[in-house]
């Protein structure tokens, strides 16, 4: 219900929106020519059509309007699946989907491998005469049954029979099909169906959102759907007998045994020095059983049974009748395939989760209780301000005040002295008061990458003017950066990892390297870019050289600085995630890497979405700075 | 605006016609195989004996973990996973893929996945509760995972209280033997000798044994390559018990399994004498009452993943 009103709120969002474009276009203002910047300002109804769009294809392509338009459709077209799944053994003998029968493709295939094996022969050296004769001889005979499949003349009449039997069930079965009232159903049945159909509930959830859910039921629920099922059945059957049908007449079956018996013969003949010899008979052997195993039967003998598949193909697909509309156009890339006891999602629909599953996840991790792997994805903790103390204050103070650590005494208790109360103040082990603090996988990974930013700030602009305002700085400093610089940051990646470890350190400096770099060159970029008037100016008026940095270079460098900023935090962004990858145990990176492992399709959608989202946030809280500080950008 | 239109509903309608362009003839089968996890039949894959049997060119791919064998098998890379484990393989199906298991692999102790504590840490099974707290690397969603649960199990520490990190074999092995993690759990022969340097195995191969941990290696294949070519599939399975049956009988070439494997001959041999394979009986029984079966009911599988007609008779 809710994404039929989501469908049908774009539908109009997006034709209104257009309409009002084209509107727009008639009353524009004449000056502003094409190249003017006036004419792309504004346009808050094309993102509105842009996002909207956006929404659609995940709409569509999750097959997510399918399930609010047509909730039957996906049981139905399990039935179908059924269908498709015990045709399919039987379809892919024929030249139905593939261009020739299966069995000329194995006849050519294994006339190949003989002159193959023959060729292979001729030239092993190392093999007597007699040996190469006796293979040779072979060959010639497991070549030699294959027209013995082929012959029309030999073709038993018991094994005629049984095709055209084969045949006349599948014609017959396609006229039932047509009939209104196959198949027969007592009320008492339907009443059994319904109620276990009902049992098995509706499409429900992806069973990768939610576990032990049956994510298509099986049980057909609508007459349509009962008909599909009932026939699958009876094809099943029919698909297994011919399956088991094998064209071995006596002629075929008396030359198979000889040659098998001559080849175990020859082989139990042959010393341990033939070994070659013997391997080459295997392979012969190998041959002939391929060609006994598979359905060869004489060209023209199968060509009824053909045409009665092709009908019952024909007549399924019509009898489908508005399902086949629904699944060729609210089923993009891909379908309904039943494989076993079970019917699933194959194609876009499995790996692209519907947005109310995806919704509905979402809202579950968020649930502090639930999280991932048992760490929500963002909430608080309360953590002593003790810790923040200890976490400040180095132990070191401890150890270098005068005096012993405290000794247990005799009677087994450990007094504590003034060193030892020292030490428990450095090391935050006393209690103060609580205070709130962030916790979870998207806070980690945000703060790992302000941590690896703000370093980079700190270290990259001092150095970068430098860089940009003095000789030595510039050539002692450039070789090291322009060679480090140019290295993608995930190359520094396993380094780095095994170096600093896999905590906290090893990312954040990973992400520090990277955050450098890129402030160095736009803060050196920026102070060299100053006018020189503008220096002049200043000197001339008396200014020292730290009033000339602080007033003059340093707010001409801004706004290089801060898009420098705005580059930063989307490579540190990329690299992070990658760097989770590698090992961890929180963060949006770790998540989806653990949800990969499982097949989690929701989960690594909705870290996607975080990733996006906090991408985004960032950026506009940055445009925002931008915006506030330094409003003379652009008009230097 | 049309131009807009028509490229728009172009697209929509390319989308909708790009069906999957698998195998339909089988003009080569593409499987998959795990390096450091040697096996009889490789003895085979190098001679190409399979190329011949199956009549068609056999490509082999090494992966490094049976999930990555999944993610190929429903992208239609890989027809075939040989010795996927069998924790990937409930994964996939549990995800509803088209999967299908035709054959056990092997049966293995713990001689092939192991958990591996640090010497440093001076973490023994006696006093393995002391793991809380620690951080450990498992590769999860492998057989490896699977074994790391049921150790804990034995030796009584709370799982909830580690700090589990995702660790492929190899890099786990580095992070043990960089300190950075106290304890490993891993598969493959080279890993397991880089982490046992510097540590020692939490279980030996006896207790694990004891505690009845056992690791399955199975066969799996994609629904669409058993149903188009169950012939191939089935002389697949059959050369690889064939091959089976000839290490039993001591046949094997060892050094080219070695090889094939990228082992070290003394490491290759220790490695796959933990390795039991299974004849075709004691396949079919293992898959309908017995271990496998156990296994598959013990983490709720859905059933009708199993298909024991190819197995030889």
């Amino acid at each position: 219900m809710f994404t039929q009103v989501i469908t049908f709120l774009i539908f109009f969002a997006v034709i209104g929106c257009i309409l009002y474009g084209r509107k727009l276009i008639k009353t524009e203002k004449i000056d502003a020519v094409f190249g003017n910047p006036e004419r792309a300002k504004g346009g808050i109804h094309w993102v509105i059509v842009g996002s909207s769009f956006l929404l659609l294809t995940w709409l569509y392509y999750s097959w997510d309007i399918a399930k609010a338009f047509y909730p039957k459709s996906a049981n139905e077209l399990c039935q179908v699946g059924k269908v498709n799944d015990s045709l399919l053994s039987l379809k892919y003998l024929f030249p139905i989907e593939e261009r020739q029968f299966k069995s000329t493709f194995v006849i050519q295939s294994e006339n190949k491998n003989i002159a193959k094996i023959a060729l292979e022969i001729e030239n092993t050296s190392g093999l007597r005469d007699q040996d190469k004769n006796k293979l040779l001889s072979l060959v010639a005979k497991t070549k030699n049954t294959i027209p013995l499949l082929t012959n029309e003349k030999l073709l038993e009449n018991e094994i005629k029979v049984k095709i055209d039997e084969l045949t006349k069930k599948i014609t017959q079965l396609t006229i039932k099909f047509q009939k209104e009232s196959y198949p027969e159903e007592t009320t008492e049945d339907e009443n059994k169906r319904k109620e276990e159909a009902v049992k098995e509930g509706e499409w429900g959830a992806s069973g990768t959102a939610v576990e032990q859910t049956i994510e298509i039921p099986i049980i057909p629920k609508t007459r349509k759907g009962l008909k599909f099922d009932a026939v699958s059945k009876e094809l099943k059957i029919i698909s297994d007998e011919f399956f088991k049908l094998r064209n071995h007449n006596p002629d075929y079956k008396r030359e198979m045994k000889e040659i098998k018996d001559e080849i175990k013969k020859y082989r139990s003949d042959l010393g341990d020095a033939q070994e070659v010899a013997s391997t080459l008979a295997k392979d012969i052997l190998k041959i002939a059983r391929r060609i006994e195993y598979a359905s060869i039967f004489p060209p023209k003998t199968l060509n009824g049974m053909n045409r009665a598949i092709l009908e019952f193909d024909n007549v399924q697909k019509k009898e489908q009748g508005y399902l086949r509309l629904v699944d060729v156009f609210l089923f993009p890339s891909g379908t309904i395939v039943s494989s076993g006891p079970s019917c699933s999602e194959q194609g876009s629909g499995r790996w692209l989760p519907k947005p109310s599953d995806t919704l509905n996840k979402f809202i579950l991790l968020l649930k502090p209780s639930v999280g991932f792997k048992n760490i929500p994805l963002i909430w608080y903790e309360m953590m002593d301000v003790s810790k923040i103390i200890g976490f400040i204050l180095p132990d070191w103070i401890a150890d270098i005040i005068p005096g012993k650590y405290p000794v247990h005494s005799e009677d087994g208790t450990v007094k504590p002295n003034f060193k030892s109360k020292i030490l428990k103040i450095v090391t935050g082990e006393f209690k103060l008061f609580k205070i709130p603090v962030p916790m979870g996988h998207i806070w980690d990974s945000f703060l790992r990458v302000f941590l690896g930013l703000i370093f980079g700030i700190i270290i990259g602009v001092p150095l970068g003017l430098f860089m940009g305002l003095n000789r030595f700085a510039k050539g002692f400093f450039d070789p090291l950066i322009e060679l480090y610089r140019p290295v993608p940051p995930l190359a520094w990646a396993p380094l780095v990892i095994s170096v600093l470890g896999i905590d906290n350190i090893g990312k954040v400096f990973l992400l520090f390297m990277v955050s450098l770099s890129i402030m160095i060159i736009s803060a050196r970029a920026g102070a060299s870019g100053t006018q020189l008037s503008k220096i002049h100016a200043a000197h001339s008026l008396g200014a020292s050289r730290w009033q000339i940095l602080r007033y003059v270079i340093f707010p001409n460098s801004l706004p290089e600085i801060l898009t420098g900023v705005r580059v930063a935090i989307g490579m540190c962004w990329g690299t992070l995630v990658a760097a989770e990858f590698l090992a961890g145990t929180t963060g949006i990176g770790f998540v989806e890497n653990v949800a990969k492992k499982y097949f989690q399709y929701e989960v690594i959608w909705i870290t996607i979405f975080v990733m996006g989202m906090l991408g985004l946030l960032f950026d506009i809280t940055l445009r925002k700075i931008i915006d506030k500080t330094i409003p003379w950008r652009g008009k230097g | 605006m049309k131009k807009i239109i028509s490229f728009i509903l172009g697209t929509i309608v390319a989308l909708n016609l790009s069906v999957s362009v698998a195998n339909a003839a089988a003009n080569e089968v593409r499987v998959a195989f795990f390096l450091e996890w040697p096996t009889p039949n490789q003895e085979d894959k190098v001679k190409k004996i399979f190329d011949k049997a199956l009549g068609v060119p056999v490509k082999w791919t090494n992966f490094s973990n049976g999930g990555a064998m999944t993610d190929a098998m429903l992208a239609g890379d890989i027809d075939i996973s040989y010795s996927q484990g069998l924790v990937p393989f409930i994964n996939a199906v549990k995800s509803k893929a088209p999967l299908k298991l035709v054959d056990i692999a092997m049966e293995y102790g713990m001689g092939g996945t192991t958990c591996v504590t640090s010497n440093a840490s001076g973490i023994t099974k006696a006093n393995a509760s002391e793991l809380e707290g620690k951080k450990v690397a498992v590769p999860l969603g492998t057989m490896a995972e699977y074994v790391f649960d049921e150790s804990m199990k034995v030796v009584g520490a709370d799982r909830g209280k580690m700090d589990v990190i995702q660790m492929d074999p190899e890099e786990g092995a580095a992070a043990l033997v960089s300190g950075d993690v106290v304890m490993a759990c891993l598969f493959g022969g080279n890993s397991i000798k880089a982490a046992t340097a510097v540590g020692t195995r939490l279980l030996t191969v006896q207790e694990a044994r004891d505690a009845g941990i056992l690791g399955i290696d199975i066969t799996s294949v994609t629904d669409k390559f058993m149903k188009e070519n169950p012939g191939m599939l089935r002389t697949f399975i059959e050369v690889t018990h064939e091959a089976n049956a000839r290490y039993a009988a001591g046949k094997s070439d060892m050094n080219v399994i070695a090889k094939d494997a990228e082992m070290k001959l003394g490491d290759m041999k220790e490695t796959i004498g933990g390795f039991k394979f299974l004849t075709p009986a004691e396949t079919k029984k293992s898959m309908e009452s017995g271990n496998l079966a156990g296994f598959l009911k013990g983490m709720d599988t859905p059933s009708g993943a199993v298909d024991t007609s190819f197995l030889p008779n």
